[in-house]
């Protein structure tokens, strides 16, 4: 009995859930169509620019393949929620005191809130980039690359996380993060491969750029999906797991004295 | 009129509270928008260190696309005759139309969700004209970098001739023109269909974002949009057609299109405000 009750509340909080995004439901779906815009214009400019240099590949890339480099890219990075956001509010309306007393590791409840949100946005972006790459440039050469796509992007979108929490954990010093959350962002679109492959960069360029994390988060996913090279594919992995764990530690690090320094308001 | 007029004024103890349609109306209105200018940034920079750090957090985030672009005009340095100076240009008058908007006419990207929440009430009981009490009522500082990115990368980049500034200056007021009018109808669909925050949101990004790429790289289809429902193309074909090269055809119909929108956009919203229901929300401004 108490068990079907139990049952039942998670069913009535599933329905009024539902509930909610049904009544958004269009605006919904208009939120998402941001990505095939910016596919659009994308899809515009390396045709513009393949056309001018009158090459079948650019830096080892074909169009297609270059393309589907950056329905992935783009993919990944519009299914990235504002951890800084969903922080920089908590803190400033002191919810994040009852986040704080509940029996639950505070960067680890964020990670799974994190990567549920992820999962769904992700996969929503996928079929509709997938749907709008298959249309217009056809289905990939390689689909090995692709079979790698989930671990790759789930050590991405770790790394991501990770990073994202060292820069919203400044919250709790000086509460305004959003702008941090910007530029950390647009390093992202450009050193960290996700306009273009690190591979179009100069090369004094790469050479820096192989050396941050951040081509840890789109760049080795969406290379292994489109250029895939099975002797290179361990040591990206290496990487980006070491990545991952060296910035758990950063933000645990960050967390243990933020949280002491810590004033709540309100609540 | 008159005549009651120079009665109130000559009655002891009696004050004129509105003087509408009276000599001085448009120097008061000026007065009006200045003050709220002004008070919108005196509050901004209430908080001067996070004001600072909010500006210039926007100005380095332009600053990437700059790099971006530089990395792709160093690879490929001419792409269907945009050059790396045609593009900086065109990301001067992008982002200085949008920060003008954002900054003086802030609440432009707000109308929907003040329509939506029933929050025009407060406006239409003032004696001030609703519409430019509703835009200029709100100033985003972030939007200032904006303004002064723009502003940088015209003194790197621009032609410091007379004529290269006063080319300059009406570019930035056609774009800005655009952007208030565009946002402003794209958010007075709340009027009709409820609560259109999202839909709103998107063709205003769909605006901004196509502002930012050289037209040189759209055609067809991608083209066409971009002169007619999207009109980026008249903010975004500025580097080219009015400030490396005159092109009457293309400034008369810029000029045209930003009238066109301008009206529009003003018709609409008063058309829109008889449909508006209030929302009985208690509210003051403080």
């Amino acid at each position: 009995m108490i068990a079907l009750t139990k049952t039942l509340k998670y069913v009535c909080i599933g329905r009024i859930t539902l509930r909610n995004q049904l009544a958004y439901v269009v605006d919904f779906l208009v939120r998402s169509l941001f990505l095939l815009l910016i596919l659009y214009i994308f899809l515009q400019l390396w045709q513009t620019t393949f056309a001018g240099e009158g090459a079948a590949s650019i830096a080892g890339y074909s169009f297609r393949q270059l393309m589907w480099y950056l329905i992935v890219t783009e993919s990944m990075t519009l299914a990235c929620p504002s951890l800084c956001t969903r922080l920089e509010e908590e803190v400033k309306s002191g919810d994040v005191a009852f986040k704080l007393v509940r029996p639950v590791n505070f960067i680890a409840f964020h990670y799974v809130e994190y990567m549920s949100e992820v999962a769904v946005r992700f996969c929503v972006n996928v079929i509709l980039g997938g749907m709008l790459g298959l249309l217009v440039l056809g289905p990939p050469d390689d689909m090995t690359g692709f079979l790698w796509l989930p671990l790759t992007a789930l050590g991405g979108f770790t790394l991501n996380f990770m990073l994202n929490m060292v820069v919203a954990l400044s919250a709790f010093w000086v509460e305004e993060t959003r702008g941090l959350e910007f530029v950390y962002n647009k390093f992202l679109f450009t050193v960290g491969g996700m306009l273009m492959p690190i591979e179009l960069f100069p090369e004094s360029l790469q050479r820096i750029v192989r050396w941050l994390p951040l081509q840890g988060i789109v760049y080795t996913p969406a290379k292994t999906a489109v250029a895939f090279e099975a002797v290179r594919l361990a040591g990206m992995l290496m990487a980006q797991a070491g990545w991952i764990v060296i910035f758990a530690c950063v933000a645990l690090l960050v967390y243990r004295r933020g949280v002491k320094k810590l004033n709540v308001n309100g609540g | 009129m008159l005549m009651e007029d120079k009665s109130l004024q000559s009655a002891p103890n009696v004050t004129v509270i509105s003087e509408y349609a009276m000599p001085g109306k448009y120097k008061r209105l000026l007065l009006f928008v200045f003050a709220c200018w002004k008070a919108n940034l005196l509050g901004a920079m209430e908080f001067r260190l996070s004001f600072v750090l909010t500006a210039g957090m926007m100005l380095i985030n332009n600053v990437v696309w700059i790099v971006f672009w530089g990395l792709y005009f160093r690879r490929f340095p001419v792409v269907n005759g945009w050059e790396l100076t045609d593009v900086m240009m065109l990301w001067a008058v992008s982002a200085g139309g949008f920060g003008l908007m954002a900054t003086l006419f802030g609440n432009s990207m707000r109308v929907a969700s003040l329509i939506a929440g029933g929050q025009l009430d407060v406006y239409l009981a003032q004696p001030k004209p609703v519409l430019l009490h509703v835009l200029i009522s709100r100033m985003s500082v972030s939007a200032i970098g904006d303004v002064a990115f723009a502003l940088l990368v015209y003194v790197f980049f621009g032609n410091h001739s007379l004529s290269g500034l006063l080319k300059f200056g009406l570019a930035l007021v056609i774009a800005a023109l655009l952007f208030i009018f565009f946002t402003l109808i794209v958010n007075c669909l709340a009027f009709w269909l409820g609560n259109t925050e999202g839909l709103s949101f998107q063709l205003f990004n769909a605006l901004l974002t196509f502002t930012t790429y050289p037209t040189g790289i759209f055609r067809g289809l991608g083209k066409l949009i971009l002169y007619t429902v999207v009109p980026a193309g008249f903010i975004s074909y500025l580097p080219i057609g009015l400030l490396r090269h005159l092109e009457p055809v293309f400034l008369l119909g810029a000029v045209g299109v930003t009238a066109l929108l301008t009206a529009g956009g003003i018709a609409l919203f008063y058309t829109g405000l008889r449909r508006y229901a209030s929302g009985n929300r208690m509210g003051l401004r403080s």
